[in-house]
């Protein structure tokens, strides 16, 4: 009886969710997009427009984040709070709401995108405005060039580079190329661990599980502690820091 | 030089060039998975060894059939006899 009525609650709160968050989106759509360009219009200043835009994308992600709520119940805990960006964030990938969750993060911010996320419709055109980088689908070194100039500008860049998501609490390999990007710019990169979404929602599947999810940002590695490393180094020392964290939430 | 110099060799650029640990470098460790080698890191892996052992093997398609220490092993054991012939 105890677990009917709990399938029938988080059915209800999938149905709350798959309610607002379509919602949110058309209201986001139909008011932020035409306020920016109004803004735009107005202020003629290209990098205002561009962080509004960005700021404006994680929100937006934030608040789909918290349309799961009391089914998701999520935490952002910044174990570094004085850090100053740009940053490279490099976090460990377990599900789709991955993209959504780095709406935690308070900072003007950009997503190295994958090849399938850059084809969807909505995600696909205000990531090309907002210069989100598609960098699977770009040469290495027009990656570093448009990566240099979003961090030179103050904007920091989130990557996966598990490359895709695990679906499970398994943390795969790393791919480097944003890790060179960081030691050619000279940035700080900073290790975020998610733990506890790896069935929110289960891979290939659009059903939330109940759960709760922290998004931990770690201790910025910096150019003084890298330096000297190669890239396989330095993309290894932030794996080892994600999964050290996730190691000892294991319970989470 | 012998095979077990040549495995030799290509285990201190794998120590040298990637920092890791002499153990994990069996023959049958995969190069991606186990090692965790990305496409970049392999091009610093073509350049060191071509560094190491004097060969160019950027072009050599053979090159892309490589995804464990023991293929690695057997290729360059197979350029270095060619190279001898030749």
């Amino acid at each position: 009886m105890k677990s009917i009525l709990s399938a029938l609650l988080t059915a209800l709160l999938n149905l709350q969710f798959w309610i607002f968050a379509p919602l949110l989106t058309a209201i986001f759509a139909l008011i932020a997009v035409p306020y920016a360009v109004a803004f735009n219009y107005t202020v003629r200043d290209r990098r205002r427009t561009l962080r509004l835009i960005r700021r404006s994308i994680s929100y937006y992600g934030a608040m789909i984040v918290r349309c799961g709520w009391p089914l998701v119940r999520v935490r952002y805990v910044d174990h570094a709070p004085d850090e100053t960006p740009p940053f490279v964030f490099a976090s460990n990938h377990r599900s789709s709401s991955d993209a959504f969750l780095m709406g935690c993060l308070p900072f003007e911010c950009i997503q190295a995108l994958n090849i399938w996320p850059s084809r969807l419709w909505v995600v696909g055109r205000v990531g090309r405005i907002a210069g989100y980088l598609k960098v699977r689908e770009m040469p290495f070194e027009q990656f570093l060039d448009d990566g240099s100039k979003l961090l030179a500008e103050g904007c920091s860049i989130i990557v996966f580079p598990e490359g895709t998501r695990s679906g499970s609490r398994r943390l795969g390999p790393f791919h480097g190329a944003a890790f060179r990007l960081a030691q050619q710019c000279g940035v700080k990169v900073v290790p975020i661990a998610i733990c506890g979404n790896e069935r929110i929602p289960p891979r290939g599947s659009l059903l939330l599980r109940p759960g709760r999810i922290v998004v931990n940002k770690l201790p910025a590695i910096t150019p003084s502690q890298y330096a000297g490393m190669t890239p396989f180094k330095l993309k290894n020392l932030v794996r080892d820091a994600i999964r050290q964290h996730l190691d000892n939430q294991s319970g989470v | 030089m012998t095979e077990a110099e040549v495995i030799e060799a290509v285990n201190e650029v794998f120590v040298d060039s990637f920092e890791i640990p002499r153990e994990q470098l069996t023959p049958e460790a995969q190069i991606f998975g186990d090692l965790g080698l990305d496409s970049l890191d392999v091009v610093d892996l073509v350049a060191a060894i071509q560094k190491r052992f004097g060969v160019q093997v950027r072009d050599d398609e053979r090159v892309r059939a490589i995804r464990s220490m023991r293929d690695l092993y057997n290729y360059l054991i197979l350029i270095r006899g060619e190279q001898h012939r030749a």
